[in-house]
This record gives C-alpha cells, sequence and structure tokens, in this order.
C-alpha cells in the first residue's frame, strides 16, 4: 500500500535521510522547511514528483493553517506523520530565560504539533491506520542538564501530546511514538561550540555523539508496519548515557 | 598581552558565568572555592575564554586542568 508521509523539519539532516530510508516507489512526501528547501534537491532522483515541497515559516499561524488546508486539499490524510522541527538549543542560566524566543521555539515544537495532529489524527482514526512520530531528546529521560530549561519545557510539552494521543489513538490501531537520542551530529549543532560536542562524546558510555546513521533506523522501525503494536514508546537512541 | 590583562580577562569571565562581580580569582583557586562551579559550567568557562581569546582549546587538553593557574598557563600559552 503507497503511503503518504507528512515530514515537518524534513530539510535537517535527520529529516532527509529518513525520506531516503523510507520512501518506495509509488509514496508521497510532503516535506516541510522554511527557507532551506534546496537542502531536498538530493532526493529529487529518489522521489521525483511524488516529493512535493513546502516553505513554511512554523512560528507564523497563518503560515501553518495555509500549510496544513493545501496538504488536505491536494494529498487528503497523511498515513505518517513526522514531526522534527525545533529551534537551536540555547544553553542559559534561567535568570537569561528570553521567553520571546521560548514562545518562538514553543510554536514550531509544540503548537504546529498540536495543529498538524488535530487536522489529521481523526483522518487516521478513521482510517484505521496511521504512523506518528516525534522528535524528543534523551534529556527527557531522568534529571536534565542545567542551563536547558526552554528545550526541557518544549520537549516534555511535546513528550505530554504524544503520549496523550498515543492514548487517545490505540483504539484505532495508530501508533504514537518517539525518538529520544543523544546530541547528535548534525547542522542543527552550528551553534554549538566544539568543545561542548567533544565534552557531550566524552560523557557517552560508548565515547560518542549520536550519529543520523543511529537514529534514522530506529525511526523508520516505529513507522513501520510491524511496529503496529508499540504506541506511547520514548525510544532512547543514546548510547545506554540515560534509561 | 600581558600575563595581567590575561588574568583581568579570564576573572571577568569568571564574574560573568557565575553571574557575581565579587569573585577575585587567585591561580590556586580550584572548583571548590566555587559553589557553581561544575563539569558543565567549566566548559561553559573555557568556551567564554575561547571567544575572549580567539582559540581553540581540544577537550584532552583542557579535561584535567587542576586549578585557576594552570588554566591562565594554558591561555598564556596559546596566545603567545
Amino acid at each position: 500500500m503507497p503511503y503518504t508521509y507528512l515530514i515537518t523539519g524534513a530539510t535537517s539532516d535527520v529529516g532527509a535521510a529518513l525520506i531516503r530510508r523510507v520512501f518506495q516507489p509509488g509514496d508521497t512526501v510532503i516535506a516541510q522547511g522554511a527557507g532551506d528547501l534546496a537542502r531536498l534537491d538530493e532526493l529529487v532522483p529518489l522521489c521525483g514528483d511524488a516529493l512535493h515541497r513546502y516553505n513554511v515559516d512554523l512560528t507564523s499561524e497563518t503560515a501553518l493553517e495555509a500549510f496544513l488546508q493545501e496538504v488536505q486539499v491536494n494529498f487528503g490524510c497523511p498515513t505518517h506523520i513526522i514531526h522534527l522541527p525545533a529551534l537551536r538549543v540555547i544553553n542559559t542560566k534561567f535568570r537569561n530565560f528570553d521567553e520571546q524566543r521560548f514562545l518562538l521555539d514553543f510554536n514550531v515544537q509544540v503548537v504546529s504539533a498540536l495543529r498538524i495532529c488535530k487536522t489529521f489524527l481523526p483522518g487516521m482514526m478513521k482510517a484505521k491506520f496511521g504512523r506518528v512520530l516525534f522528535m524528543l531528546t534523551d534529556y527527557i529521560i531522568g534529571v536534565p542538564p542545567k542551563n536547558t530549561t526552554a528545550y526541557i519545557v518544549a520537549k516534555n510539552a511535546l513528550r505530554g501530546l504524544a503520549r496523550s494521543l498515543a492514548t487517545e489513538a490505540a483504539p484505532s490501531g495508530v501508533t504514537v511514538n518517539s525518538v529520544a537520542p543523544y546530541m547528535m551530529e548534525t547542522k542543527f549543532l552550528s551553534d554549538t561550540p566544539d568543545l561542548v560536542v567533544q565534552a557531550s562524546a566524552a560523557a557517552n558510555p560508548m565515547g560518542r555523539n549520536a550519529r543520523v546513521s543511529d537514529v534514522v533506523p530506529a525511526m523508520a522501525f516505529l513507522l513501520s508496519d510491524e511496529a503496529g503494536f508499540i504506541s506511547g514508546a520514548e525510544l532512547p537512541v543514546n548510547g545506554g548515557a540515560r534509561y | 598581552m600581558t600575563e595581567q590583562e590575561i588574568f583581568d580577562s579570564v576573572q571577568e569571565i569568571f564574574r560573568t558565568v557565575f553571574d557575581d562581580t565579587d569573585i577575585v580569582l587567585t591561580r590556586e583557586m580550584t572548583s571548590a572555592d566555587i559553589e557553581d562551579w561544575d563539569s558543565l559550567e567549566q566548559i561553559n568557562l573555557l568556551v567564554a575564554i575561547e571567544k575572549r581569546f580567539n582559540i581553540k582549546f581540544q577537550l584532552q587538553d583542557v579535561k584535567d586542568l587542576p586549578d585557576v593557574g594552570a588554566m591562565l598557563d594554558l591561555v598564556k600559552r596559546m596566545v603567545a
């Protein structure tokens, strides 16, 4: 059966690698990015006309609404929703908490996920099939690190959404899961000092940070047909750093 | 850059990172002397020092710095 993947944050390293991993001829891919759609050019030879790219600023409610309406009109209800976007993590003490930036990130990570699910989850449930997958972080496991309040609050809100939806959607056979990776070496870290990245690798029991190639197969599994009895899971991909 | 200039800048960085303008740095000072100075703040200090002096540390060079004196000596070597 051909699938329709709706992927937000698709222009990230993980998004592009995930499309490459799961795409099969006959599938449709709706890929959202924000000002960086050229990143997906490399997928055109693989997906051809099945790749539909949308430039949408997820901090804007109007832009998000227009996007969702267009997806609905052109593609109906997706079979798979993968929600990846987040603003860059800022390490700062709580006394310097930037509420405005937090609200932007909250819109990108949480409010957009809410709207997307509100638009499409009922259709998935009616179809008695669907996969929803959120990108979390292994910071949600156990005691969170210092100086990351904004990120932790947003990710835990997303986690709460995933859990609630998992409960509600389970009777219809729709699964809602999350992956919780260790610090991942991608362009998302472009503002993170090397020393922080090196220290994170040194602190991991396996002596390194996560790679896209560690995380994407875990995601592909949770999106697969055979993962149909797994819902509400938060799969750590972290070299055993926290569990 | 003189030793004193390096000292003054690093002291300023300590005051900013720990949000405490009363910090008076000594070469003998260690993480035991500042309550908030844990491994994470150590990285924050080093990253701020990198930025201020436009240098780049490797983790292996900085992971066993015993005290402020060793930190100052490392910066001095790197800006020389």
